[in-house]
This record gives structure tokens, C-alpha cells and sequence, in this order.
């Protein structure tokens, strides 16, 4: 699931979030892998979500995320930057399962980032409006008093790829562990 | 175990509490803490020669206590579990999951689904599906008086250079609280998470394995010390399980002397 049009980038992960940084033809000043997280979409109350639910929206989405994670570090790349929705860091009703992905992929990003700085790699994490992962904002629901400070889902080409472009700069150097949200101000809390 | 339970005002008389992995360690901690409040206790083990002490242990003090072997990462022993409970109770209004199998250091790059991902996921974020499911319709029928308590980490917010896929398995348990506290807080139910350092067998283990790990963690704490199972990380699963706590829903309470001081 590499992206072959570009040798210093790899954009690891599926679906429409993922394509779109593909088609975007990224190109960063130093080597960088961006893990797309597979996040599910369908919101469904906790007490009916089955094991087979719950595998694919946890379990093998993480296992993916490893793999994608230990993929960046045996590239000797110097930047990974994982793609989550923000919905993990606020909870939502109906969406335990996606949440903990979510959340666990972020996490597992200051986990990397301990060991793999004396490596000469950072890993950051970029926390997105969960419409950018397809999540209908109506099943997020309201987890903040406070209105969306910015209009919008955001631009994956306008708003996001000039993120990851900073990220994996060199001027990003000692920015590691960092979480960064870019969701319009959906989730001011990390 | 301190003698936390010497004064009691049983804040928790009448209801019932299942504490997963309550053998040892914090698991039992809470369990005789609770007990000690006039909860009725199922120590829910995973082997009874484990567990079944500390039920006894409990009754022995005048609480009241069972023991069911309970195998948190399988659906089918959860919900015997729970359906065992409220048979022998009448009803069930506090679910604590705190078993886990605890993970050995990796190094991220080199770490094995199956020797360094599975058992954590199966006991961690599993089970917590697995507890609640079974606990909610109880927990449901019980409105402002039930309680979901998750042991969590504080390594689930700032991650673990040690055993770096600890981390998001603990995270992705906080995020799971969060969720449900949104989701089932209409029916007055709360969902809560504690981060404890504390001394438990995976604790003193870890402690062989590493000797200078001690002196760090307290070097690091403004408490300078690990915490007690019962006096330190009891009461909070007491407090959170309490009327007291009744307004506090989708939290992760850090108990750990002051060693994590992050957001």
C-alpha cells in the first residue's frame, strides 16, 4: 500500500483519506512515512457490537498500525506521522469500538517516539475532523459546548498535506511524541 | 494490605461489585476495600486458589464475598460470571475491570503480535467490551447507582519507552470509558478509569527484572513511594463507586503519588 510516485514518502493505509494523500504526490524535505490509521465508520451501540465487530475495528486495524509502524522503522525513515480522528480523544456514543483505535494509535505514537528518537526518527501523530476518516459528525454528536472554531472538515490538499509537509521538515526536528489537532477546534483538550 | 478497612461507614451497603483479577495485587485491593463498605464482592479470578483467599479473607472479616473463576478474555466465562453474580446477589451495580495480563519489554520495531500484542489486547480492550456488555443491563436497571470502573495506566496517556505496545492498549481502554460515558450517562450509569501505580505482583516482578526500577519510579514521585493496592488505589475505586461520585462520569483518575503530572 506504499505510494510509489514519490521516493520519500510512504503512504501506508487504505481508503479515501489515504488515496487522497497519494493522488496529492506529497514531497517532504526528509523521509517519511504517513500511517493512515484504519479507522471504522459505522457507529453502533455498545451493547450490540459482536466480537466480529469488534475485530474489525480493533483488532485488526491495530495489527495493521504495527505493522505499518515497525514497516517506517525498517525504511530507516526519519519521519512517521500517524493520521487519527479526533473522535478518540473525545469519546462518542456509539463509537467505543473506533474510539479505541483511534486513541491506541496515538498513543502508540509517543510509545515509538521514546524509543525511536535515539534512531534519528520523530513520530508525531495528526488528529483530523472525523469526517475526514467518512465518521458522519452526526454519530460523533456534540462532545464540546463550545461551536467548531473553524468552518469545516478541512482540506486534505489545502490543510492537511502542508501539516505533514511540516512535519516531516527539517525544521521539525525536536517535535516528537507531539499530537497535533487540525480539526477545525472540534477538540481542544489533548 | 493496610488496614484501610478498620473504619467503615458502609457507603456501599446493599450493592454489589464484580472486581475482575481480584486474586492480587490491586484486584484485591479494591475488592476488600469495597467489601469493607458493605459491598457484596464476587472476586472474579481467573483460577480459584487465587481468589478464593481473598473471598475468604473478606468473609472472615464479617464481608460478605465469592469467588467465581472467571476468564475475562472469553465472552462465555464473563457473562457466567456476571449472571452467577446477580443470582447469588439479587442484582449487580458496580463493575470493576482490573484484570490483565501484563506485557514483558519489547522493543517496538522487533515485537511479535503474538508474543507482545495478544494476551494485552484479549485481557485489556476485549475484556472491557466483554465486562461492560455483560454488567449493562444490571448496571442499566441499577440507574444513578451504577458504576463502570476500568483500571487503566497512566503509560495510556504518555506512552512507554519499556514496553511500548502496553500503551495503546491501555489508551485505547480510556478512549472506550470515554465513549461510554457519553453513551450511557442518560441512564445515569458513569464510566470512570484509574491510573495507579501501586504494588502488585506484576509490579514486584518487574521490580526483579529491573532493579534500578524501584528508585527510579520513586526517585520520579513526589510521594516518593508505590502505592498501597487497598489504602491508595481503594478508596478511589471506592470513591468513584460511592453516591459521592455521582456527577463524575468519563474521567481517568491518576493515582500514582504524583508521578505523572501531564494534561
Amino acid at each position: 500500500m506504499g505510494n510509489a510516485g514519490a521516493a520519500n514518502i510512504v503512504i501506508a493505509g487504505a481508503g479515501p483519506l489515504a488515496d487522497s494523500l497519494r493522488a496529492a504526490a506529497i514531497v517532504v524535505e526528509r523521509p517519511t512515512t504517513v500511517v493512515v490509521a484504519r479507522i471504522a465508520t459505522a457507529a453502533k451501540p455498545f451493547d450490540e457490537l459482536t466480537d466480529a465487530d469488534f475485530d474489525d475495528a480493533w483488532e485488526q486495524p491495530m495489527r495493521e498500525a504495527i505493522e505499518s509502524f515497525q514497516q517506517a522503522h525498517r525504511a530507516r525513515h526519519e519521519r512517521l506521522i500517524a493520521l487519527v480522528p479526533t473522535v478518540g480523544m473525545s469519546g462518542a456514543a456509539g463509537l467505543a469500538h473506533v474510539a479505541a483505535t483511534a486513541e491506541a494509535v496515538r498513543v502508540m505514537v509517543k510509545s515509538a517516539a521514546r524509543q525511536w528518537g535515539a534512531d534519528g526518527m520523530t513520530v508525531n501523530c495528526i488528529a483530523l475532523a472525523p469526517e475526514l476518516f467518512d465518521i458522519d459528525p452526526a454519530a460523533v454528536g456534540a462532545v464540546s459546548l463550545a461551536p467548531l472554531a473553524l468552518a469545516g472538515k478541512g482540506s486534505v490538499v489545502d490543510d492537511i498535506v502542508p501539516l505533514i509537509r511540516m512535519v516531516a521538515s527539517a525544521d521539525a526536528h525536536h517535535i516528537t511524541g507531539a499530537t497535533l489537532n487540525a480539526d477545525g477546534g472540534l477538540w481542544m483538550t489533548s | 494490605m493496610s488496614e484501610a478497612n478498620a473504619v467503615t461507614s458502609g457507603r456501599l451497603a446493599g450493592r454489589t461489585a464484580i472486581v475482575t483479577g481480584a486474586g492480587q495485587g490491586v484486584g484485591e485491593g479494591i475488592a476488600r476495600r469495597l467489601a469493607a463498605e458493605g459491598a457484596n464482592v464476587v472476586v472474579a479470578a481467573r483460577r480459584a486458589d487465587t481468589g478464593e483467599p481473598v473471598a475468604a479473607a473478606i468473609r472472615g472479616s464479617g464481608g460478605s464475598a465469592m469467588c467465581i473463576e472467571t476468564d475475562v478474555s472469553s465472552r462465555e466465562s464473563v457473562e457466567a460470571c456476571v449472571s452467577s453474580t446477580v443470582e447469588q446477589f439479587g442484582s449487580l451495580q458496580i463493575m470493576v475491570h482490573n484484570a490483565f495480563r501484563g506485557g514483558i519489554p519489547h522493543r517496538l520495531e522487533e515485537a511479535d503480535i503474538d508474543k507482545h500484542w495478544n494476551h494485552m489486547s484479549r485481557t485489556g480492550v476485549w475484556a472491557v467490551m466483554y465486562c461492560g456488555q455483560a454488567a449493562w443491563p444490571h448496571l442499566r436497571s441499577s440507574g444513578a447507582t451504577g458504576r463502570f470502573i476500568i483500571l487503566t495506566s497512566p503509560s495510556g496517556i504518555e506512552g512507554s519507552a519499556n514496553i511500548p505496545l502496553y500503551s495503546p492498549v491501555k489508551a485505547a481502554e480510556r478512549a472506550m470509558a470515554k465513549s461510554l460515558a457519553r453513551e450511557w450517562g442518560p441512564s445515569g450509569v458513569t464510566v470512570n478509569c484509574i491510573g495507579p501505580v501501586a504494588s502488585s505482583p506484576a509490579l514486584v516482578t518487574a521490580f526483579e527484572r529491573t532493579p534500578a526500577l524501584k528508585g527510579a519510579i520513586e526517585a520520579r514521585t513526589p510521594l516518593g513511594r508505590v502505592g498501597d493496592p487497598e489504602a491508595d488505589i481503594g478508596s478511589v475505586a471506592l470513591f468513584l463507586a460511592s453516591d459521592d461520585a455521582a456527577f463524575v462520569t468519563g474521567q481517568t483518575v491518576i493515582c500514582d503519588g504524583g508521578s505523572f503530572l501531564g494534561l
